[in-house]
């Protein structure tokens, strides 16, 4: 039995009358891509804000990467190994590419004012490793040739894979995409299909989307949530083709599978 | 709008730094012996108090994006320390000076720690709420010396160097801003300074990177404190009185206004504001409320036009960027 | 025992007052979320125009309705002018800092105007005292609770039955969803912030008899009411109308039983005590500090 990155139980979340979420399971192997898709209003975003101690839920339990979320403050839970990206994407709009991952390097970073003051070996270690891990980063996401442009001149696509890499600096074990390839054309998610499969190593991704190919073409596993509940749990084939997802994604909101025109 | 960004990497920082340093001990000199006049360097010696405390704030609203309207609490505390310090208990002011510093931490810590769950609009109100009942407190206590306040210091000097002599009261003021100045610029560049940015810009994007909003923000208002503190000890030496004045929201408010003409985004935007701030009145010698009312349309044209203070002004001279950039 | 009953007239009084300033305040803030610190201007300027109309020759109860159009009318041009430009849509601090400049501009432009004494407002009432039950009560002061009564109240069903006044309630909760529901915002957003300085005009028309118009008269009322409105929770109406009874009453005790020259404090120490244990205020909802 592989180890669980999240093992979340009978998660349940209301926010005055309505409820986001009514008992739902998830549990994502570890070193896996899992996806958590699902129609508008399903709950995805709720229960990904649940899973990063953003938001506490009303009942149930919610382990990721061993620890109990529901205890922990948002930044508490960053620290120990948990970065997500945002649905709005967030970058650093007034810094440069490089500036962006330095202050995305703090919680990597262990040195105090001391440290850097007498400029001890712990501070210059984590300013080689710094270094060192930015190179990496920019490299992977495809960002060296703007690393000095302001975060708020790029292209909306090179933001999006610019907050990849903030989340990257902070070397997170389990990484939560919320809707990584909304607004994006074939060849813009195409690339970043190609992103997402260069930095799993090692690491368990969890995707909230509900663009069809992305989910097909990347997750091991997905979960489709409808109404705040899980619906089924299978590889995507097989989930997609399931009766109650097929009636909710067409007699719903219909998403549209392509965004290109 | 970039902050400074050093790694290891980049020494030519390291001697910009040191050049503006040298041009900086260059000016005080320029000042200290280039001219006689008592008036002119006391006020000097003012201006670099009240560039203090316009620093102190910035180190708020430039650096976390709230604005303090309480901070001229601490300001008001480290003038009113040394002076209770001298008059009713005869310690040096050098003492009530180090009293002021760390009072002001205190009070800074606690009212961090209470207005910890506010931000915005409300962290703002209520900091505005307890200079207000600062204030009362002071006009109705016997040892701050109620209305009238403190006067008549008996000798207001830091080691040997007496400061009623208008030359040291600006060299002392003007060396202790530098050095304040270099500090700051250190915090700046620091992980701890690199986090207040990142709170700056986005807190929610600098929380999902674990970093502790409320704890940041309440490190650097108990750091802010001691440095408004020092401002309201210097400016002990021009004004001679204490009134519960010092502790006035207006305070604040013509601090804000050095600061936004200035610019928050620069380190010394603040002390450039705070020159511009106690030379400019000079040269008006207008009615206190023409010059209120000036100063008070200048806010808000600065707001309106050039939010950035005069580093965007300069900013927006230069040609435009190239748009949208592609990787 | 007639102290007792005479300090609760004066809290009631002077919560009247308060509340006009106090819902103008909560309104803006809610709908608009600007933080309006020049409000106390537009409450000097409510008495100053009373003052100037009184000057014509009018009788009082045309000066008053006279002087709420007129500061309404600054109002626009306010609106137009600088809200429009500089404070929607931007950080928050933008409008702490404008509306600040904005109210000291006021008053320095009051004092070169009309100098920095006190100017005194006539109203037929403030010579009439009526008495009951061993009560004084001056008939300027029943007014004030009367017009405020009315105001408010009509405002409140205003608020509650008509067209607008849901378009209002819309916009302040949700500006973009009201947008695509097809509700003229900046007409809303204009009309909220008419509203809520014209009350604030109308506070200044009530008590010019009372307290003389005087430049700084602002200051000291807009604090209060700020107080009232943290205490209520920013944006919340109902909250601002508890708050300020809540703190008229708890003034006028503390002046009459404890003393006068600590009363300035007592609001601010009330609403650090009720932002401990609720930081959203007595009826404010949760996370308006967070956008």
């Amino acid at each position: 039995m592989t180890a669980l990155a999240v093992n979340a139980e009978n998660v349940r979340k209301h926010y005055g009358g309505v409820t986001a979420l009514k008992g739902v399971d998830l549990k994502v192997p570890e070193g896996s891509i899992y996806g958590l898709i699902g129609p508008n209003g399903a709950g995805k975003s709720t229960m990904l804000d649940v899973l990063c101690g953003i938001v506490t839920p009303s009942g149930g339990c919610v382990d990721v990467l061993g620890m109990d979320v529901t205890r922990l403050s948002a930044a508490q839970v960053a620290r120990r190994g948990v970065g997500r990206t945002f649905q709005r994407t967030a970058t650093f709009g007034a810094s440069t590419v490089e500036e962006n991952l330095r202050m995305a390097s703090y919680g990597a970073m262990r040195h105090a004012v001391w440290d850097r003051i007498l400029r001890s070996p712990l501070y210059r270690a984590d300013i080689a490793s710094f270094v060192q891990r930015c190179e990496e980063v920019l490299e992977i996401c495809g960002l060296a040739s703007v690393r000095h442009e302001k975060a708020s001149s790029l292209a909306y696509g090179t933001q999006r894979k610019l907050a990849v890499a903030i989340m990257l600096m902070n070397e997170p074990r389990i990484i939560f995409l919320d809707e990584p390839v909304a607004g994006m054309n074939n060849s813009e998610t195409g690339e970043f299909v190609k992103l997402v499969r260069s930095i799993v190593k090692g690491r368990t991704v969890v995707i909230v989307e509900h663009d069809m190919a992305a989910i097909s073409a990347l997750c091991d596993e997905v979960l489709v949530m409808v109404d705040g509940r899980g619906v089924v749990n299978d590889a995507p084939e097989r989930a997609l083709r399931h009766p109650e997802v097929v009636s909710a994604y067409l007699g719903g909101d219909d998403e549209g599978v392509d965004d290109a025109a | 709008m970039t902050r400074g960004f050093q790694t290891q990497a980049s020494g030519s920082g390291h001697y910009r730094n040191l050049a503006l340093v040298g041009l900086a001990g260059v000016l005080i000199a320029i000042v200290a012996l280039g001219t006689d006049n008592a008036f002119l360097l006391s006020l000097a010696g003012y201006t670099c108090g009240f560039a203090l405390f316009a620093l102190s704030v910035n180190m708020i609203l430039g650096g976390v994006g709230e604005v303090p309207l309480g901070q001229c609490v601490f300001f008001g505390v480290g003038a009113y320390v040394p002076a209770i310090a001298m008059s009713r208990w005869g310690l040096p002011f050098e003492v009530g000076v180090a009293m002021g510093m760390a009072a002001a931490a205190v009070l800074a810590f606690a009212i961090g720690w209470l207005t910890r769950g506010l931000t915005g609009a409300y962290f703002s109100i209520v900091t505005w709420g307890l200079t207000g009942v600062a204030m009362v407190v002071a006009l109705n206590l016997d040892i701050t010396g109620g209305p009238l306040g403190l006067f008549g210091f008996s000798r207001l000097a830091v080691g040997p160097f007496n400061l009623t002599d208008p030359r040291v009261y600006f060299l002392v003021a003007s060396i202790t801003l530098l050095v304040v100045l270099i500090f700051l610029a250190h915090v700046r560049t620091s992980r701890f300074g690199h986090a207040l940015e990142s709170i700056r810009q986005s807190p929610h994007l600098a929380q999902s990177l674990g970093i502790s909003v409320p704890l940041e923000k309440l490190k650097i208002l108990v750091l802010s404190a001691p440095v408004a503190a020092l401002g309201g000890a210097l400016v002990l030496p021009y004004t001679q009185i204490v009134t519960p004045e010092v502790l006035s929201v207006m305070r604040t408010v013509e601090a804000m206004l050095a600061v936004l003409i200035g610019g928050t985004a620069l380190l010394y935007g603040p002390v450039l504001g705070a020159v511009i701030f106690t030379v400019l009145p000079q040269m008006m010698d207008f009615d206190a409320n023409v010059k209120m009312l000036v100063f008070s349309l200048l806010v808000i044209f600065v707001m309106i036009v050039v939010p950035g203070g005069l580093h965007q002004a300069i900013g927006m001279l230069r040609p435009a960027r190239k748009s949208r950039v592609e990787a | 025992m007639e102290l007792l009953f005479q300090t609760v007239m004066n809290g009631l009084v002077l919560g009247s007052g308060y509340a006009l300033v106090a819902v103008g305040l909560t309104l803006i803030f809610g709908t608009l979320h600007i933080v309006n610190f020049a409000h106390g201007a537009f409450f000097a300027l409510g008495a100053y125009v009373s003052v100037q109309l009184q000057s014509f020759g009018l009788p009082y109860l045309v000066v008053l309705p006279l002087a709420v159009v007129v500061v309404a009318i600054i109002g626009v041009l306010i609106e137009v002018l600088v809200v429009r430009t500089a404070l929607y849509d931007r950080p928050e601090h933008g409008s702490i800092i404008v509306t600040f400049a904005l109210s000291q501009a006021v008053v320095a432009g009051l004092v070169l105007l009309v100098g920095p004494d006190p100017l005194p407002v006539r109203s037929m009432f403030s010579q009439i005292s009526l008495s009951a039950f061993g009560l004084f009560l001056s008939a300027q002061r029943l007014f004030i609770v009367v017009i405020t009564l009315l105001v408010l109240g009509i405002f409140g069903w205003w608020l509650k039955r008509s067209v607008r006044g849901q378009q209002l309630l819309a916009v302040s909760q949700n500006p973009r969803g009201a947008y695509y529901s097809g509700i003229n915002v900046p007409m809303i957003r204009m009309l909220s912030f008419l509203l809520g300085v014209s009350a604030a005009g109308l506070a200044g028309g009530l008590l010019a008899p009372i307290i003389s118009a005087s430049p700084t008269m602002g200051d000291a009322y807009v604090i209060v009411a700020f107080t009232v409105v943290i205490l209520g929770g920013l944006g919340s109406i109902s909250g601002a109308l508890v708050g300020a009874l809540i703190i008229g009453l708890a003034n006028a005790f503390f002046e009459t039983y404890v003393s006068v020259s600590w009363t300035p404090a007592l609001g601010w120490i009330l609403v650090i005590f009720v932002l401990l244990l609720r930081p959203e205020g007595l009826m404010g909802q949760k996370d308006l500090n967070r956008h």
